[in-house]
């Protein structure tokens, strides 16, 4: 299959930048080809940039990046109406938001004011400033960056806010053998714009949604998924159970991840593949249960049974 | 006090609240009973838990909870003199009850306080076993299971009454096993009894009596026995209910003959041949801890356990402290030992020697005048019509030594044990053989059910005279000096006075010349009637004889199945109701096939996780059994494409699912399998 290929040779070419991620990298292309924004969390240093770098890159997107600071404002990102003496009129400088691909670097450092403008934005495809409606480029993704929130200096993102992300990925240390290759090689971590292929033209990108929908979702596929979101809505490990919202985010993303491995079905394995991104950052452990959400994501996948009983 | 708080084990506020409300609930019905401070203390602990709540007041200390003990038992035993006992023992039950609300800290006090308050509404029936209570008992099961649901409720701050809502329809699914376990649990006998003999004794008939004993029982309301006759009812001044017969006058209180001074010809209840029409009935009574039963003159029972008298009562052998139900055939007309024995006639006639001297020389004068002995009945009962004698409920007390002869010829004022004793005394002394009999005459007969219902102000004394060739015959000096008594009850015989129930002013009773209560108050006791016959009175011997009429024989065996199956009978469709919830469309067949691929790799030692998907766990068996791997592979795919691939039963999928079905049967053998696999 052709998309195929183009998704494989994608996922290639990001890897020669971050070396021995691939399963991260086609997650990320997942949330991506889902039309979801993403949201990277890990410690400093990790290729978090790198990654959301790379896959504009690939994808053929325009891209612009933003480092978020406590003195961040909502017209930093958005953009400004300045005088102009020359035609005595107002003119729209517009913010870097007016992009394909946004990376809000360090999203958590900024003030809930200015992250709630960001994500208005996400929500709605659109700002309005001074009572204009601009809409933003189609297609428009935010790639978010935050530190692990139990760092100082730090604003968390709501809960309601962490779900305007599609998934949550976390990197992890690459392994030693990746760790090694990256040592040695020429750019040692640094990354040019412009130095990977483009991997996918923009008829693929808009077809891609259209074959997505053509995914066959069976019966016994559904009643998994119903006695998934049922799980985390009876057990008592769990203080907030999956929202609609949540369960369709997680149907959404396992056609993706179905259509991206050349399949015209969902079977339980796309499902749990995109899972624990999906879910994670939805999920919250009531008081009795001493694990975090990735922990929940587990227990959820170990508990519930694949085939109906 | 410091107490390791935890979120979790914290009462919410909701639950503290439905507990409190219930344990007023389950003090209303037992405060007739109580004394006035246990109300007290209800009111005192609900008020400190409150404030303690909004963190005005703490908790109680050690020492303070120590002293409410001490306090509360001490209490008691003034109350009531003893802590054994039935009341005692409840009062002291509710009291600590009200005091643990000040120990209600966490979850695991509230469990003990809801549990104790299941306990509580069940001993409300130890004392009555009323059709309200019943109905009252439901509801506050419903608040104690309420108070239960809303511990189960975290963090809910304030009061709901929606609370209700769960518990009323788990109570309500719980109602027809409740039904089923009524009929069919076995009635076991207790393993002990407690003394239910309380302080306060219960009115009714006693066995011995003097001037005053009578009118005194005449001012209760309460419900002596009910009647149902299989024929018509008779005229109510033939309805005489007979319980004692007192022949012994001994220090001015008339008796019966004690068990000892019974002659051993005189054991015997004589078996008389019964004449005249026959009166056939059945009497539900009420416990009264006596032995005596009920009944009209010359009664047989055909019913073991109620045994008949040489003075032709009937008896129970066993004192009645559970309600009684025995049928009776009566034979008014027969005449009652025609011939008289001489130890009998001796007994009969006895008097204390030179006692009451003036109304000794009144009845031999008259019977001087008088031809027979018949004749002598008619002229001292004309006497006591003639004179001027008064039928009242608030009689003159006689304090004199010979009390008989200051009420003939002094007070004149009497109820109708002075009659009966006054003339019984007359006809000794003129050497008539006679007795004083006691009991109930008359009852109120309900319309709605056909039921005679007898009060204990139906009480009455009366006499019977030996007269040659008639036997014992009846003989009511009081329908002498009253006959609206007999005719028309109590109530109109001292309607003049208003002495009647002048003591509980609010019996419905009083009320019966308002129409409707007096309709509402028989519907009730119609309502009673059913209560205390269908439900109250189904023992061992009832059920059995149900389930004899439904299942023919039953044996022991049969009787477990029975149990067993009507059980089952109600828990099934509730378990359908609430299985079915969750099982969202049939089983897939594919489903169930990959299941039985499932338990045939499990029999090999690979067994699926349950959270482990179908190619994640072919990969598995493939890395583990390579023998089973291509089978293992072949089956997968198949039943991915049939299960996540296809859409709905078609002609298709059912071969495929045929094919799937064959290929299962052709899994490879344990060691050599490999090399003879077969294709599908």
């Amino acid at each position: 299959m052709e998309i195929q290929g183009a998704i494989d040779s994608a996922v290639a070419e990001v890897g020669t930048v971050l070396l021995g991620k691939e399963a991260q990298v086609r997650l990320a292309l997942c949330c991506l080809l889902s039309r979801g924004h993403l949201l990277i969390e890990d410690l400093p240093g990790m290729g978090k940039t790198t990654l959301s770098h790379a896959l504009a890159e690939v994808l053929g997107l325009s891209y612009k990046r933003v480092q978020f600071t406590s003195d961040l404002l909502p017209a930093d990102i958005l953009g400004v109406s300045v005088y102009d003496r020359t035609d005595a009129s107002f003119s729209f400088h517009p913010g870097p938001i007016f992009t394909q691909v946004l990376l809000a670097d360090e999203i958590n450092r900024t003030t809930p004011r200015t992250q709630s403008a960001l994500l208005e934005a996400m929500a709605e495809g659109q700002v309005t400033i001074e009572g204009e409606t601009r809409p933003l480029p189609e297609p428009f993704f935010v790639i978010a960056t935050q530190n692990p929130i139990d760092q100082s200096g730090t604003y968390p993102l709501p809960e309601s806010q962490l779900d305007r992300f599609l998934m949550r990925l976390q990197l992890g240390y690459p392994d030693p053998q990746a760790e090694r290759q990256m040592f040695l090689s020429k750019h040692s971590g640094q990354f040019r714009s412009g130095a990977l292929r483009r991997c996918l033209s923009p008829q693929q990108l808009t077809g891609f949604r259209d074959a997505v929908t053509r995914v066959h979702v069976a019966d016994s596929l559904l009643d998994y998924l119903q006695r998934l979101v049922a799980f985390t809505r009876q057990s008592r490990e769990f203080a907030v159970g999956l929202s609609p919202r949540g369960a369709l985010a997680l149907l959404d993303c396992a056609r993706t991840w179905a259509h991206m491995n050349g399949r015209a079905h969902v079977v339980p394995e796309d499902l749990q593949a995109v899972l624990a991104p999906v879910a994670g950052h939805r999920l919250i452990p009531s008081g009795d249960y001493a694990g975090d959400g990735q922990a929940l994501v587990d227990l959820l996948q170990r508990s519930v049974d694949v085939i109906g009983r | 006090m410091s107490v390791p708080f935890g979120a979790a084990s914290l009462i919410p506020r909701n639950a503290l609240v439905w507990i409190i409300l219930s344990q007023f609930a389950l003090l209303l019905p037992h405060l007739g009973r109580l004394p006035v401070w246990v109300v007290l203390v209800y009111l005192l602990t609900a008020v400190w838990r409150l404030l303690v709540y909004q963190g005005r007041v703490s908790f109680p200390g050690r020492w303070v909870r120590i002293a409410l003990i001490g306090a509360g038992f001490a209490a008691v035993f003034f109350s009531y003199g003893n802590l054994l006992g039935l009341e005692p023992t409840v009062a002291l039950l509710l009291t600590a009850f009200a005091l643990k609300l000040l120990e209600l800290i966490r979850r695991k006090d509230a469990y003990v306080v809801i549990f104790l308050g299941y306990f509580i509404c069940v001993t409300a029936f130890l004392f009555t076993q009323d059709l309200l209570l019943v109905l009252y008992s439901l509801f506050t099961l419903l608040l104690v299971t309420t108070a239960l649901v809303a511990l189960h409720r975290p963090g809910e701050h304030r009061f709901r009454v929606d609370t209700l809502r769960l518990p009323a329809l788990m109570l309500a699914q719980a109602f027809p096993l409740m039904l089923v376990l009524f009929f069919l649990f076995p009635r076991i006998g207790p393993l002990w009894t407690v003394p239910v003999q309380s302080h306060a004794a219960r009115t009714g008939v006693s066995d011995f009596m003097k001037p005053g004993d009578v009118s005194s029982l005449s001012q209760s309301d309460e419900v002596a026995f009910r009647v149902r006759f299989a024929g018509d009812i008779p005229p109510r001044s033939e309805l005489y209910w007979r319980g004692l017969v007192f022949s012994v006058l001994d220090a001015g209180t008339w008796r019966s003959l004690r068990y000892h001074e019974l002659p051993a010809a005189e054991l015997r209840a004589p078996r008389l041949e019964p004449s005249g029409p026959e009166l056939s009935y059945s009497v539900l009574m009420l416990p009264t801890q006596q032995n005596w039963l009920y009944s009209l003159r010359y009664a047989r029972s055909p019913q073991s356990g109620v045994l008949a008298t040489p003075d032709f009562r009937l008896y129970s052998p066993v004192e009645v402290e559970d309600q009684l139900r025995y049928s009776v055939n009566s034979w008014p007309e027969t005449p009652l030992e025609t011939e008289l024995s001489d130890w009998r006639r001796r007994t009969e006639l006895a008097l204390p020697p030179a006692s009451n001297p003036r109304s000794r020389e009144l009845a031999l004068g008259i019977r001087a005048e008088s031809p027979t002995d018949a004749a002598f009945v008619d002229a001292v009962l004309a006497y006591f019509n003639r004179e001027n004698f008064v039928y009242t409920l608030q009689p003159t007390l006689l304090s004199a030594p010979e009390p008989m002869d200051q009420f003939l010829f002094e007070t004149r004022r009497g109820f109708c044990e002075h009659y009966a004793f006054a003339f019984t005394l007359m006809m000794r002394a003129a050497g008539v053989p006679a007795r004083v009999v006691a009991g109930y005459q008359g009852g109120e007969i309900n319309p709605l059910n056909r039921t005679v219902i007898v009060h204990q102000f139906d009480a009455h004394a009366w006499a019977e005279v030996w007269l040659e060739g008639r036997g014992w015959v009846r003989v009511d000096p009081t329908a002498a000096v009253s006959p609206e008594r007999i005719e028309l009850g109590l109530e109109q015989a001292v309607a003049g006075e208003g002495s009647f129930l002048a003591n509980s002013p609010l019996s419905p009773l009083r009320y019966r010349g308002v129409n409707w209560v007096n309709m509402l108050r028989l519907r009730y006791d119609a309502w009673t009637y059913r209560w205390q016959s269908w439900v109250v009175g189904f023992n061992s011997d009832q059920q059995y004889r149900l389930l004899q009429d439904l299942f023919g024989t039953v044996r022991a065996r049969t009787f477990v199945i029975i149990v067993l199956a009507s059980g089952a009978l109600v828990l099934l469709p509730v378990a359908w109701l609430l299985l079915g919830r969750h099982r969202r469309r049939p089983p897939d067949p594919a489903e169930r096939l990959y299941l039985a691929f499932c338990a045939r790799l499990a029999r090999r030692g690979l067994t699926r996780g349950r959270g482990e998907g179908p190619r994640d766990f072919c990969r598995r068996v493939a890395g583990t059994d390579p023998a089973l791997g291509q089978w293992a592979e072949e089956f997968t795919a198949g039943f991915e494409e049939l299960a996540y691939a296809s859409s709905g039963a078609n002609d298709g999928a059912r071969a495929q699912l045929k094919g799937l079905r064959r290929l299962l049967q052709q899994m490879p053998g344990r060691a050599a399998g490999a090399s003879r696999l077969v294709r599908g």
